[in-house]
């Protein structure tokens, strides 16, 4: 996924080392293949957004906020919400 | 506590006592150092006098007068032992030293429910008389690091004396605000930074519900790839964990709804 023309994000870029203990999309796609998965870096980041988009879906519902595609993209691509996902997920 | 009474009985006790001509203190001195337990006893009770003087320049309305002299007394007491007649001074000027010094100390110590101990309410008694005479000549308040350079110590420990403020009142945790019985207190007002939301830790909960919803709906790859990305524990070991029924989804968001 390119990103939008113009588009500058607000609260910076969510960095997989930076926010939590993470890989970088380059990683993940070389421990996908060893596993079996062959996908290059960006297959591996537009598989993530995909997965953090049907959960960013769900919690809309949940919220009974209707968010366009557009809008969808900023949520999941928003570090905030990314790490929020991530301190649920953990402590699960 | 002493009653009125026995208190002017004790000023009447104490006036009997003849004071001592500078002779006699050189004379009874002499003796004290050779170890005399009544030329001493004679020395203390011949300057009871100036103890209550020098106590009653330190008692405040509220006060205890009868602890204040009975710090007095203690300090008079310290003086007549390491008062050195060699010297020529008379004893009352050495001993006025003495009993100030142990006067002023109590009344530090006392002068607040919470112990503050007494060099910091000293460094607070320079940092006022500091910053008062600062201003006075520059017409601006001196800094934390200019205090510090000033008065020999860190600016931390200046900014953490100034923040204590030894002589501030006390005020109860339980007293109503305002002095109407039946309106708030202190401890109703204060906001509580720990405490956890009870909305947001329910909203924590639904959410949660909901993605641990959406993972289990996830393909491997894609249950894989969320976990690399966020460097958390095998999901698919914990699968279970994820697994929730339809009609309890269902119920979690109507429950929203």
């Amino acid at each position: 996924m390119s990103m939008p023309k113009g588009f500058k994000s607000k609260t910076g870029y969510a960095t997989a080392s930076a926010t939590y203990n993470g890989m970088g999309y380059r990683e993940i796609a070389e421990e996908m293949t060893k596993q079996g998965f062959k996908m290059n870096h960006s297959t591996a980041r537009n598989v993530f957004l995909s997965s953090m988009k049907k959960i960013a879906k769900e919690v809309c519902i949940v919220h009974g906020e209707e968010i366009s595609s557009h809008d969808m993209y900023r949520i999941v691509a928003d570090p905030r919400f990314q790490s929020g996902i991530c301190e649920i997920l953990s402590e699960m | 506590m002493a009653t009125p009474g026995m208190l002017d009985s004790y000023f009447k006790q104490v006036g009997n006592y003849n004071l001592l001509s500078r002779e006699q203190e050189v004379e009874l001195s002499q003796k004290i150092e050779k170890g005399d337990r009544s030329a001493r006893d004679m020395m203390v009770n011949s300057n009871l006098r100036l103890a209550i003087s020098i106590a009653k320049k330190y008692y405040r309305p509220g006060g205890n007068l009868e602890d204040l002299i009975q710090e007095s007394n203690i300090g008079l007491m310290k003086a007549v032992d390491r008062f050195d007649w060699r010297r020529g001074f008379k004893f009352s000027t050495y001993a006025t030293w003495w009993i100030r010094q142990s006067v002023s100390r109590f009344s530090m110590m006392n002068s607040s429910l919470v112990k503050v101990p007494s060099h910091t309410k000293s460094l607070y008694f320079k940092i006022s008389r500091l910053t008062k005479e600062y201003n006075e000549e520059f017409g601006e308040n001196p800094t934390d690091t200019e205090l510090a350079d000033l008065l020999g110590t860190t600016p931390s420990a200046i900014k953490t004396c100034k923040d204590t403020n030894p002589f501030g009142k006390e005020i109860s945790i339980d007293a109503p605000i305002g002095g109407d019985s039946d309106s708030r207190s202190l401890k109703d007002v204060i906001p509580d930074d720990n405490a956890t939301d009870i909305g947001s830790l329910i909203d924590r909960e639904k959410i949660s519900h909901v993605i641990r919803k959406c993972m289990s709906k996830l393909s491997a790859r894609e249950e894989k790839i969320l976990r690399l990305r966020f460097g958390i524990s095998d999901i698919s070991e914990n699968s279970d964990q994820f697994k929730i029924s339809n009609e309890e989804f269902e119920l979690i968001v109507k429950g929203v709804e």
